[in-house]
């Protein structure tokens, strides 16, 4: 399953691939909106963790443009609504993840991520 | 039922060929039969998971079939665990893991991969997984990548693997030896038998309607210390202290990197660490 709260903490593992490894870039994706409980608390746990630019730019990508380019300084309950459907509602079922440096690509098929890789590509 | 042969094995050639053979193709084929065979977690386990603050993320090492991501039971949504496996037909499962039916995430890697930011998981759990590397390095390996996969200076982390020493309850009989297993643990296969519907082809009559195929699952029994022993040897090569922070002068030029063994038990059959990591500031 590859929800948007996954992308952010996926990173390109090719040997040798250590740097702009991060975030992979979404292609051919089809995606579900499945609902999920709404936990304010786990969202403002969760965000120091997340690497911002790069959930606003893969949500984009998706098609949702609700989360603003900037962290908001309030994180009233309109935002973290929006953060919650960003991050826990939109399930990428079929697609393709680039490497933005090394281009390796990852699919992800009925849900699930394939993050191995081939012998010669283990670091 | 009768108690199951546990026989000795010799790993040789590629480890990773081996384990591709001797585990994860062996998985793939039981995964639905294993499955309806793990259900219960483990208490420790358990408790470890109820003990996991609000808001943190985690990584489970070795999901099979995610029996641990809908945990913990009373408050599901406050932390978020992602399952990581080699077995595509564990993963199926692990998807829809839980009596919610809710969907889990579930990512297809190896638990030696880094496909992660590092230390950016909150806390990682591996469960009866490490004990399915054929060689003492690459479970060296897989502790070291756990180590990297939490936060330098509150991941926690909780390993179990198969224990030499076994319980009363178990149905194993394990082979003994005059070698120095006590110390350096045991290479054993673990015959999975599996029944299923014979093809109609092969049905004679009415009777007879299954067939039972065997399939032997690689394991390294963990000896006493042997475990935390991964833990002393993955801090080492990453350079980190093992150890309560305390133990150590404040007033460092440097951040200094650690881990504390929390716990280091065994509990039925197997054994398990918990380790806290910490950092100085500077």
């Amino acid at each position: 399953m590859v929800r948007l709260i996954t992308h952010n903490l996926l990173a390109c593992h090719v040997k040798g691939c250590t740097s702009n490894n991060f975030p992979l870039q979404f292609r051919d994706v089809q995606i579900e909106l499945r609902e999920a409980e709404f936990n304010p608390d786990f969202l403002r746990g969760f965000m120091p963790k997340l690497e911002w630019k790069a959930l606003v730019d893969a949500s984009r990508q998706l098609g949702d443009t609700s989360l603003p380019p900037e962290v908001p300084e309030m994180l009233d309950d309109d935002f973290l609504k929006n953060l919650h459907h960003v991050l826990l509602e939109i399930h990428v079922e079929e697609g393709v993840m680039t490497c933005p440096n090394c281009r390796h690509e990852y699919p992800i098929l009925n849900g699930i991520p394939n993050m191995l890789l081939a012998e010669h590509e283990i670091g | 039922m009768a108690p199951k042969a546990v026989a000795p094995a010799i790993v040789d050639g590629d480890p990773q060929t081996y384990e591709n053979e001797n585990v994860h193709a062996i998985y793939d084929k039981i995964a639905s039969h294993f499955s309806s065979t793990r259900y219960k977690p483990w208490p420790i386990i358990s408790v470890f998971m109820s003990s996991i603050p609000t808001g943190w993320i985690g990584l489970d090492a070795g999901t099979g079939n995610g029996k641990y991501l809908p945990l913990p039971l009373d408050r599901p949504s406050d932390i978020l665990t992602i399952g990581l496996d080699r077995s595509i037909n564990l993963l199926r499962l692990a998807r829809h893991a839980g009596e919610s039916r809710a969907t889990r995430e579930v990512v297809w890697g190896d638990v030696l991969g880094h496909c992660w930011r590092p230390g950016v998981f909150d806390y990682a759990i591996s469960i009866a997984t490490i004990h399915h590397l054929a060689t003492h390095e690459r479970r060296i390996e897989a502790v070291k990548r756990l180590l990297e996969s939490v936060d330098p200076q509150h991941g926690r982390i909780l390993i179990y693997v198969w224990a030499i020493e076994q319980d009363e309850l178990s149905k194993r009989q394990i082979p003994t030896g005059d070698d120095d297993s006590d110390r350096r643990g045991k290479d054993v296969v673990v015959p999975w038998v599996l029944s299923q519907p014979a093809e109609p082809a092969r049905r004679g009559g009415s009777e007879a309607p299954t067939e039972q195929r065997v399939f032997n699952r690689y394991y390294h029994m963990f000896a006493k210390g042997e475990l935390s022993g991964l833990v002393h040897g993955a801090a080492a090569d990453l350079g980190m202290h093992v150890g309560e922070p305390s133990a150590l002068a404040s007033k460092q030029l440097h951040p200094i990197r650690g881990v504390e063994i929390v716990q280091d038990g065994w509990e039925r059959s197997n054994y398990y660490v918990e380790l806290r990591c910490w950092q100085t500031s500077e």
